[in-house]
């Protein structure tokens, strides 16, 4: 049974338990054992990144530093802590000086890091671990090849040689669940979360394009893969009609919940409820 | 505006020129210095980072110019920006420069540069006090909401003293600390 040291992050137990139930319970299904770091905090996101990057690589070389212990490889379900957690790996692999200084920090927790413990996106996990056929195996009542525009995510993406990940991960995950795969122009272009704090107006007019852009396409629903861009998609829609006057009724849905409903779960296991678009009209896209 | 009235006027231009007494040469060095900061002198200004950039249409400093800024040493200019602090970290310019620049990862550096100074929008020095007092980003509020779903009501394994003790003593502390 493949298993996984699970780091969860802050935002997503908080703001997104659906998408963390939703993602246990998948991973039951198919045989994956998650287990719950110990001992373990939040990463600091990009923010901390920016103003604090020593402390910011101390507090994820710990982290990485516990999941090394037993050498199952560290899986998260949020960009932010996958970005902190692999950016901050990839410069202590390549920076000698900078790893002796923070192993002396790391000394006190007495943990030491070596640098071998590897970080991966869950969902990129359970496509390789696990694979799209037994994946597919598993969903009984696959959606109805309903449109779905993928938002992966800048801190997933890139930069490439940190993240080594591909959109096709995703694109072959979601089809393994009936639907079908939406293009869109935009699809690399930023949800806006991170500009929040600085700059509300212009976060909204990029989730506004990139709405917009998905809609164009014709898709009907949206998937993410991180609870930072799945609020602020969400979310914003609310404020988009509230500023520009414009209804997008997109529901944006996580991986594993769409998922978990194909293969046969039922809503409130996934937590549909709490999406805020709603989203139970994935529903009627289910095949018997 | 006529030829002759005889004043002297400084040539018209489109923009300020530089006053290239104020340059700080180490600025570049300094940058170079930084994580992902070598590759900057590779820069030669084809403007690509700034065509892949989704917000720089509303900034005064493009991309490609926050670059030949730094290279300049145009410290303060660059320090006191709010380009900087608006860069989503999308990383769409570093993804696309030829030369492989790591143009996002260089406005990092200058974000920690302009902290060190206390060159910091209030939402993020706010953001600042609350990692260090919370020693998290967000806290569970609605614990039933998760037991509804068959979680534990409080996140299994968290920790979140080890994380406030580090950032007490690094810049985060500082930033906090020294308002
Ligand atoms: S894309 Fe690269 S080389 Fe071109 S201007 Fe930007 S930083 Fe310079
Ligand atoms: S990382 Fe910043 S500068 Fe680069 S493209 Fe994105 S917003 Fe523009």
């Amino acid at each position: 049974m493949p298993t996984y040291n699970l780091y969860m992050g802050c935002s997503v137990p908080a703001n997104y338990p659906n998408y963390e139930a939703a993602l246990l319970k998948v991973a039951k299904a198919l045989d994956v054992e998650l287990n719950y770091m110990e001992g373990v905090g939040c990463c600091g996101s990009p923010n901390l990144r920016a103003f604090d990057y020593y402390g910011w690589l101390v507090v994820n070389a710990r982290t990485l530093a516990i999941g090394e212990q037993n050498g199952h490889d560290i899986v998260t379900p949020c960009n932010g802590c996958f970005a902190s957690l692999k950016d901050a790996l990839y410069h202590l692999r390549h920076d000698k000086k900078d790893m002796k200084r923070v192993n002396e920090e790391l000394k006190k927790f007495d943990l030491e890091l070596r640098g071998t413990v590897r970080v991966r996106h869950v969902v990129e996990a359970l496509y390789t671990d696990v694979g799209v056929d037994a994946i597919r195996e598993k969903v009984t009542r696959p959606l109805d090849g309903v449109g779905i525009a993928i938002h992966a995510g800048c801190h997933l993406m890139r930069p490439a040689d940190v993240t080594e990940m591909s959109i096709e991960i995703l694109e072959e995950m979601l089809r393994a669940t009936g639907a079908t795969v939406v293009q869109y122009p935009l699809w690399k272009q930023c949800c806006g979360a991170t500009v929040l704090p600085v700059n509300e107006a212009l976060a909204v007019r990029l989730a506004r394009d990139k709405l917009r852009s998905i809609k164009d396409a014709g898709a009907e629903f949206i998937m993410v893969v991180c609870p930072a861009c799945g609020n602020q998609l969400d979310l914003q829609q609310f404020g988009i009609k509230d500023t520009y006057g414009e209804g997008y009724d997109l529901p944006v849905l996580f991986y594993p919940q769409i998922l978990a409903l194909a293969m046969g779960m039922d809503e409130e296991e996934v937590g549909l409820s709490m999406n805020r678009v709603p989203a139970d009209p994935i529903l009627d896209h289910l095949t018997e | 505006m006529t030829e002759t009235d005889g004043s002297e006027r400084p040539p018209a231009t489109l923009i300020e020129p530089i006053d290239m007494s104020t340059l700080d040469a180490s600025f570049r060095r300094e940058i170079q210095s930084m994580p992902d900061g070598d590759e900057l002198s590779a820069c030669f200004a084809c403007t690509t980072c700034t065509a892949a950039c989704p917000i720089a249409n509303q900034w005064e400093y493009k991309p490609h110019q926050l670059i030949r800024m730094i290279i300049l040493g145009m410290r303060d200019e660059v320090l006191s920006s709010k380009e900087i602090w608006e860069c989503l970290t999308c990383f769409q310019c570093q993804e696309r420069c030829p030369q492989k620049v790591r143009v996002t990862d260089i406005i990092f550096d200058c974000k920690n540069l302009a902290a060190e100074e206390g060159k910091i929008p209030d939402a993020i020095r706010n953001l600042a006090r609350e990692l260090l007092e919370k020693g998290q980003l967000y806290v569970i509020t609605a614990d039933w909401e998760r037991e509804d779903l068959d979680l534990e009501p409080e996140l299994p394994g968290l920790s979140t003293e080890e994380f406030k003790t580090i950032l007490r003593n690094t810049r985060t502390g500082r930033i906090v600390g020294g308002e």
